[in-house]
């Protein structure tokens, strides 16, 4: 790492930025929920925990929301519709945001960029500030997030913080990340052996953060080819329940269905759009009841193929994070890691 | 400001044709929001609000097979909104979006033999193929439409089918029913059957494939026994709609966005995607 713009940040200041961020921002940070963590808004003076494992949710849940209304439609007396679209919304700040959900964040911004721009993602995530946390052990067991390249991911952070005690060291990424930061902070430059901490601590992570994959993951489009036929797939779904939740916890999982809601008088109502998923049965079905992807060894297969090759040829990113996510959740613990070490091999 | 492109523009019904019991015509006033010239084999996304959407093959162009600033569909019912939509009448409103999908222009077809196959619904997406090769009728050689229905009653566009089987030098129409009763004097036999028929030089045919899903492995695998180049095979795929626009994701084949990069595609284009045809 590069030791220039990087400035210290006391713990206690966390509050200051929280208050300086909530005068443009919706301000959020994890907070505990059950026994997982998500992202809550944060008040000035609430407690900041930067301290978190990871939330089930991923952070698209705030950018492309689970349940998002398209517009609103008023039938008029002449039985004219007109249409509204939704109305402006503050933008976020995201405090503590792990190199997974940075990296889940870039992939949304790469789908948009290549194809048609939805203005209601795009819009959020081009206003959103942007504090990302570095991690220094696991969240999950089946995090592979190393092997993915997102464990030094700082992009598109605009403060980027290593917490290593009493101070939090914060990289500047972005013009308003030196805004915001300046007015927070004296901006002192860390000191050397501050600067040393976090070079030990560094190296020390590689060791919690195991590699699991025999492989880069650029090769995963090839290996994934060649693997088309075998029989991992059915090996795989013979245990899949068709639940979907590896779709729902996946940072970059983007397709939804659209249904419309009305009150009983039918003059006022909402298009909107809710979260689907390639996993859920009769995603793929169409009117007169055809299939084209039945079976759950092709959606398995199709799931998998979508985040290691179609993602990286069409969008330019590998589409998994290795945030762990899908596997921890999976009920029978179908994991895409595994999968990815087995299509992958050993050389 | 950009436009929300999920919101719809109202546009007038001027005609509703029951052509059968479940298929209704339409002739319904064009968008307006922006300039609306589709090109064969692309659909529109039509609804009504409260109920919802769905996506509606262009059965006629403005100012080819429809009247400038008009376009047609045949909306077969199927469920909800179909059900809703297939009822409504002359000076009522539908709520349009689009045209969506890949434009494919006709440079490439010119000077070509044309084979035209259509079953069932598949005649709907097709028919803007026929008007516009029969408008610009020199510019092609031979042209063969092949159109296949499961029973003489489930025959779609009749009247257009006489009109062009009228046109007895220069286009050949040939229909056939998978079973019928004794008073149908027409052809028996799937679709395939018809192709026997057709002695167009296939080094220099064009073919253009319409149906349900069933469909297309057997004509593909027909008409390249026949010798057809695989990049003049082109047909149009239907997969789930939800957006019309590379967004919702469920009418993606493999890494393609059938919404965008089809509906129409040639056989070369796809031949290797497992989850094609
Ligand atoms: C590119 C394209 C062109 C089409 N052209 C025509 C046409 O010209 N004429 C015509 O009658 N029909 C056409 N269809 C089919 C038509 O879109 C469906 O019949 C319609 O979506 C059913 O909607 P519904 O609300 O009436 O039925 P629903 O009650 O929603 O569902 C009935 C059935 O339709 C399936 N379905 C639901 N939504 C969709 C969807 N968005 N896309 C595909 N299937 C869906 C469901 O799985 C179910 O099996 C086309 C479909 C596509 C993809
Ligand atoms: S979470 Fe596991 S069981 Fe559920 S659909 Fe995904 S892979 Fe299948
Ligand atoms: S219909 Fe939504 S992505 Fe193609």
């Amino acid at each position: 790492m590069t030791e220039r713009d990087v400035y210290r940040l006391p713990r206690e200041r966390l509050g200051a930025l929280v208050a300086r961020l909530e005068r443009d921002y919706r301000v959020l940070g994890p907070a505990p929920r059950g026994d997982t963590y998500a992202w809550e808004e944060l008040r000035p003076g609430d407690p900041v925990s930067l301290d978190y494992p990871t939330t089930m949710l991923p952070l698209r849940a705030l950018l492309a929301p689970q349940r998002e209304v398209l517009f609103t439609f008023r039938r008029g007396d002449d039985g004219e519709v007109a249409f509204d679209p939704p109305a402006d919304e503050r933008p976020l700040a995201l405090l503590g945001v792990h190199g997974c959900d940075l990296t889940g964040l870039r992939v949304l911004r790469a789908f948009h960029d290549s194809g048609t721009r939805d203005r209601l993602v795009t819009n959020r995530l081009d206003r959103a500030f942007i504090v990302g946390l570095a991690c220094w052990v696991p969240c999950l067991g089946e995090a592979f997030c190393r092997d993915m390249g997102s464990l030094d991911n700082e992009i598109p952070a605009d403060l980027y913080a290593w917490d290593i005690g009493d101070v939090l060291l914060v990289k500047v990424l972005t013009n308003r990340g030196r805004d915001v930061l300046t007015e927070v902070t004296p901006m002192e430059a860390a000191t050397a052996e501050e600067v040393v901490t976090l070079r030990r601590r560094l190296r020390v992570r590689l060791e919690a953060f195991p590699q699991h994959l025999k492989f880069a993951p650029e090769r995963l489009p090839i290996a994934l080819e060649a693997a088309e036929g075998d029989l991992l797939w059915d090996a795989n779904a013979d245990r899949c329940l068709s639940c979907g939740r590896c779709n729902l916890v996946c940072p970059t999982c983007t397709c939804f269905d659209v249904t419309d809601a009305s009150p009983l008088d039918g003059r006022t109502g909402v298009r909107v759009r809710t979260w689907t998923g390639c996993q859920v049965t009769g995603f793929s079905r169409v009117a007169g009841g055809h299939d084209f992807r039945p079976g759950r060894a092709q959606q398995l297969r199709y799931r998998i193929f979508r985040k290691g090759k179609y993602m990286p040829e069409r969008y330019g990113m590998v589409g998994c994070t290795g945030c762990g996510r899908c596997p921890h959740h999976c009920p029978t613990r179908i994991s895409i890691r595994e999968i990815f070490r087995q299509v992958g091999g050993t050389a | 400001m950009v436009q929300n492109r999920m919101i719809p523009e109202p546009c007038r019904i001027y005609e509703a044709m029951q052509q059968t019991p479940r298929e209704v015509h339409f002739v319904v006033e064009a968008p307006k929001r922006e300039p609306f010239r589709p090109e064969p084999g692309q659909f529109v996304m039509i609804s009504i609000p409260g109920i919802g959407e769905a996506p509606i093959s262009l059965a006629a162009l403005p100012g080819e097979g429809a009247a400038e600033g008009t376009f047609e569909m045949l909306i077969r019912r199927a469920g909800r909104l179909t059900n809703l939509i297939t009822r409504l009448k002359p000076g009522d409103t539908m709520y349009v979006r689009g045209p969506f999908g890949r434009r494919v222009t006709w440079e490439k077809f010119e000077g070509s033999n044309l084979i035209l196959i259509a079953g069932g619904l598949g005649l709907a997406p097709l028919r803007p193929f026929v008007q516009r090769s029969l408008l610009h009728r020199e510019l092609f050689r031979r042209i063969d439409i092949l159109v296949g229905a499961r029973a003489p009653e489930e025959i779609l566009f009749k009247e257009d089918l006489a009109s062009w089987s009228a046109r007895r030098d220069d286009v050949r129409v040939l229909v056939s029913v998978d079973a019928a009763r004794s008073t149908w004097s027409g052809r028996i036999g799937v679709i395939t059957t018809l192709f026997d028929e057709i002695d167009a030089d296939v080094e220099d045919a064009y073919a253009f494939i319409c149906g349900p899903p069933v469909m297309y492995r057997h004509c593909l695998r027909k008409l390249l026994g026949m010798g057809l180049y695989e990049n003049h095979l082109w047909m149009t795929l239907e997969r789930r709609m939800k957006c019309g626009i590379g967004l919702c994701g469920n009418c993606q084949m493999n890494g393609l966005y059938v919404c965008q990069e089809g509906p129409l595609f040639s056989y070369r284009e796809v031949r290797h995607l497992k989850e094609a045809v």
